[in-house]
């Protein structure tokens, strides 16, 4: 039982990344329309910011986890700016075509000068070591990731929830033309909310430097589970895509004792599933289905 | 005086179809024009155009004397064109007081919320409900309170009485009437003549993309017979 | 909108597909009396730009050039060819893009042999190859003992390591030094179930015992390792055995590390362990983890003036793999120089229980029984951070295994030479 207890609190560590993933997805599909498949890229970027800061500059990991988001939160907003506007009118396609290149070409950019082998990053201090919850003693830094995902995420979904912008946000993901019909710019939050979904995908590259292989290739080898998550959960549902990436990440892992081998497969058969019994994703609203 | 809202040679057309062909009226404040006309004649794409939700082909639409034809949706909502539309437009995914909070107040007209709630109290008992859990009925006063509180001077209401019961459009006939005695002036789209001709003071009577007659309220009583065969109720 | 989504991740999987299949880069074309076509031609086929691109990669060509070049220099006007080339191939590790880069090498332009393939699978299409174009095959950086064995051919040679050499080093030391009970986890494909054979075989003949082994998907793209981590401490192991390879290794080892198994007792033992590998981790990862070497750089004089020489050449010190490449890359022209001729048959014999001695080969025979190429290697332990004098100062030998203790015994081996 223990055992099954730490198996699963494993799952929800891994389910962390999946769920602050999924959430950025999430967002950026549901007020853009656009599938971001340079999601996984920005997670990589993320890890591999922290890691070019402390090397070249000496910043530490809990520097790290603000300016590294901040920043590439910027360099999303300028992509919408850039490039994801223009494509926006036309078909999802262009747009998922435009990321998947940025993709390749931030990964070559990457590569180019790191090369593919991963590259080293220590455990913040104050996070070496395990901590001890009671059934049994967990890494005290995969503790840390999960409380503070959960915390992003409750945080995330507050600022949807309780405030005017949240507000704003819901309403301009339904129906963006009467929201701007209701007096309100939608074009103005659409770079924040690109930027905002970014920043999620690279606070959750920094959380990964420490406990993966920071490497060109780690978004890559990620994004397509996250795109079933997000699936599963229901496209464009914030609290779908939450939930849906802490099960997976516990299924995944209840998955590898239990049943190994299949533990990456289970994750498609459940979206095969849920796509055939509830077309929206588990927590999606039918009317937004087909 | 001049007309609050001016609509000159308005022509619009989706793709290949044109839907409207050089539409010209004039609202004056204070009125309540309604727009009748068969399904398909082009009154909702006349709204829109307005809204600044679809892009007329050529034409201008001046507002309180300024052009507007230009502007986009959100700036012309914050001169005080308030779109009430067919399918009124409540958000699912907001509550029944978010939904009445999501526009900005744009004017010391603006309804605040306890007046809203005193003329609509339903929606006041309903505040934390989801909007669509709302009936049809109260979801029409949802949207035509939305567009009150945000302080609106000219309403564009795209047949606020559609598939409701006759008690609820006679109520829905007192809200516009309440609403003109406020001072703000509507633009009612409407296919219900006879509920039309007791609270409009005049109709414009769209077929084929244009206008074909203007009538006044005795005219309309006059020939209802004639106009309901036309419209083909 | 929203219905697009479905149809874009197909979309994204045929895209990805048609990815991974694009690219793969050709070499100057050449053709090679005596001499085959006035020019003696050496290709390297192996990854450009994948998970094995540090460890062989580019460096690996940059390697044979400085074979080719010092071959020149050293025999200047008496070389038996001054035409010497250098072609690469990228085989993105697959075994059908091996075989066609292979055959294209042999057949269109002209080489005489083939240098390194990482990747067990394509190492073996590429030794197929060998044996039908009789042409020749050094392998490098492949791991299987089949290339010596059941698949050993003619025109194929075996240099610097292999999956029985690597669990005998470690396997056989690390029980031996005490740790009896063996927990073993293993990437699932051919490499991984290879090593796991050769650990678990090398343990229980010094004595020890598996007392549980768990394989881990392959690729594992969640990159987490914690559940096979997590079932470890219940089978009270001494040491846990890893058989991933690089950036897979480099997770497990973080979290191995992030588990505290060390201080429940469980040391860590490496299967195959590249210094770019080490690099990766940071030594103090890594420190005081034991495991076998095909070769070190900063081992003595000898071999630290080539890896300076590696150095200026491209920036970083070399992987055993690279080091190899040179060896495998000078030991063959001069066998050609020998010879007098690039014609295989007459190289095959010349190199055929030649006995070696240069930097990489200490005490090295080329075996004419099986042509594993067999030298000293060495049992490697990572130091802590406090005793790195230099970049990639990462290791100390605890003992040099010899040559003809380190590899498979020929009366063990079932090649059959045909």
């Amino acid at each position: 039982m223990t055992d099954l207890l730490q198996h699963a609190f494993n799952g929800l560590v891994n389910g962390s990344f999946y769920a602050l993933l999924a959430l950025g997805l999430a967002v950026i599909f549901g007020m853009l329309g656009v599938v971001n498949f340079a999601h996984g890229a920005f997670y990589m970027l993320g890890a591999f910011g922290a890691f070019i800061l402390l090397n070249e500059a000496g910043v530490n990991f809990w520097v790290a986890l603000l300016v590294v988001p901040l920043a590439l939160g910027a360099v999303g907003m300028a992509l919408e700016r850039l490039l994801v506007r223009r494509l926006v009118a036309l078909d999802p396609l262009y747009n998922f075509l435009l990321t998947f290149g940025l993709t390749l070409i931030l990964q070559d950019l990457l590569r180019m000068k790191y090369g593919s082998q991963p590259q080293p990053y220590p455990q913040p201090a104050g996070l070496r070591g395990t901590v001890d919850l009671g059934l049994f003693d967990f890494p005290a830094y995969q503790v840390f990731v999960l409380v503070f995902s959960v915390l992003v995420s409750v945080g995330a979904w507050l600022l949807l929830a309780r405030t005017r912008v949240g507000m704003i946000i819901r309403a301009a993901t339904e129906r963006p033309e009467l929201t701007r019909a209701m007096g309100i710019d939608v074009g103005r939050w659409i770079s924040p909310v690109f930027g905002f979904g970014i920043a999620l995908a690279a606070l959750s590259g920094v959380l990964a430097a420490p406990m993966r292989a920071v490497s060109p290739l780690m978004g890559a080898d990620l994004i397509i589970l996250v795109f079933a998550v997000v699936v599963i959960g229901g496209l464009g549902s914030i609290f779908g895509s939450v939930a849906a990436g802490f099960l997976i990440g516990m299924l995944q892992a209840l998955g590898n004792v239990y049943v190994p081998g299949l533990a990456t497969t289970s994750v498609f058969i459940l979206m095969a599933v849920v796509l055939l019994w509830r077309p929206a994703g588990l927590f999606g609203r039918e009317e937004t289905a087909v | 005086m001049s007309p609050l809202l001016s609509v000159q040679c308005i022509n619009a057309s989706y793709g290949e179809a044109q839907v409207l062909r050089d539409v010209s009226l004039d609202v004056a404040a204070g009125e309540v024009v309604t727009l009748v006309g068969r399904n398909g004649a082009g009154k909702t794409t006349l709204l829109r155009c307005l809204m600044g939700l679809h892009r007329p082909t050529a034409g201008t639409v001046t507002l309180d004397g300024a052009d507007i034809t230009g502007l986009p949706a959100h700036r012309r909502a914050r001169r005080g064109l308030g779109l009430v539309p067919d399918d009124r437009g409540i958000f699912a995914s907001l509550s029944v007081e978010e939904n009445l909070r999501l526009p900005p107040g744009i004017s010391d007209s603006a309804w605040s919320m306890d007046r809203v709630y005193e003329s609509f109290p339903v929606l006041k008992e309903r505040r934390k409900f989801p909007g669509t859990k709302l009936s049809g009925g109260e979801q029409q006063m949802l949207a035509i309170a939305r567009v009150l509180r945000m302080g609106a001077r000219l309403l564009l209401c795209d047949e606020p009485t559609e598939g409701l019961s006759p008690v609820l459009v006679r109520q829905i006939g007192d809200i516009l009437r309440d609403v003109k005695a406020a001072g703000v002036t509507v633009l009612l789209v409407e296919q219900n003549v006879r509920f039309a001709s007791t609270v409009a003071d005049r109709h414009y009577l769209l077929a084929q993309g244009r206008v074909a007659q203007t009538l006044d309220n005795t005219e309309v009583k006059e020939r209802e017979h004639e106009l309901l065969e036309y419209l083909g109720i | 909108m929203r219905r697009n989504l479905i149809p874009a991740i197909s979309t994204l999987a045929v895209v990805s597909l048609l990815a991974a299949c694009g690219g793969g880069a050709g070499g100057p074309s050449g053709g090679g009396g005596k001499i085959s076509d006035d020019k003696i031609v050496l290709g390297v086929i192996n990854d450009q730009t994948g998970i094995y691109s540090e460890l062989s990669g580019p460096n690996a060509v940059k390697a044979v050039q400085m074979a080719v070049d010092d071959f020149k220099a050293k025999h200047g006007d008496d070389a038996v060819s001054k035409n010497i080339e250098v072609i690469v191939a990228d085989h993105q590790n697959k075994p059908e893009v091996a075989n066609t880069k292979a055959q294209e090498m042999y057949d269109r332009q002209k080489a005489d042999a083939i240098f390194d393939v990482p990747t067990s699978s394509a190492a073996l299409a590429v030794a197929g190859q060998a044996a039908a174009k009789k042409k020749l095959y050094f392998n490098i950086t492949a791991a299987t003992t089949a290339l010596t064995g059941d698949k050993c051919n003619k025109y194929t040679f075996h240099y610097a390591y292999d999956t029985y050499m690597l669990a005998n080093g470690t396997g056989t030391t690390v029980t031996e030094a005490g740790a009896k009970n063996w927990y073993i986890v293993y990437p699932d494909y051919a490499f991984g179930q290879d090593m796991e054979k050769s650990f678990s075989t090398a343990v229980e003949q010094a004595g020890g015992k598996v007392v549980g082994k768990k394989s881990s998907e392959f690729p594992n793209t969640s990159g987490d390792f914690s559940s096979q981590l997590l079932q470890a401490p219940a089978a009270k192991p001494d040491v846990l055995g890893a058989m991933h390879a690089g950036g897979e290794l480099v997770n497990l080892v973080k979290q191995y590390n992030q588990f505290n198994l060390k201080d429940k007792g469980i040391g860590l033992s490496v299967g195959l362990m590249f210094i770019t590998d080490i690099h990766s981790l940071g030594p103090d990862a890594l420190a005081g983890t034991k495991f076998t070497d095909a070769w070190y750089w900063n081992f003595d004089q000898q071999n630290r003036e080539w890896a300076d020489k590696f150095k200026e050449k491209t920036g970083s010190r070399p992987s055993f793999a690279h080091a190899g490449n040179y060896s495998a890359a000078m030991n063959y022209l001069e066998a050609v120089q020998a010879a007098g001729t690039d014609a295989s048959d007459d190289v095959v014999k010349n190199l055929e229980g030649k006995e070696i001695n240069d930097f990489f080969l200490r005490n090295g025979k080329i075996r004419a029984e099986d042509h594993r190429v067999i030298h000293d290697v060495y049992l490697a332990e990572v130091k802590p951070k406090s005793e790195v004098k230099e970049d990639y100062d990462y290791e100390k030998i605890v003992t040099t295994i010899p040559a003809d203790k380190a590899f498979k015994p020929v009366s063990e081996s079932t090649c059959k030479m045909g």
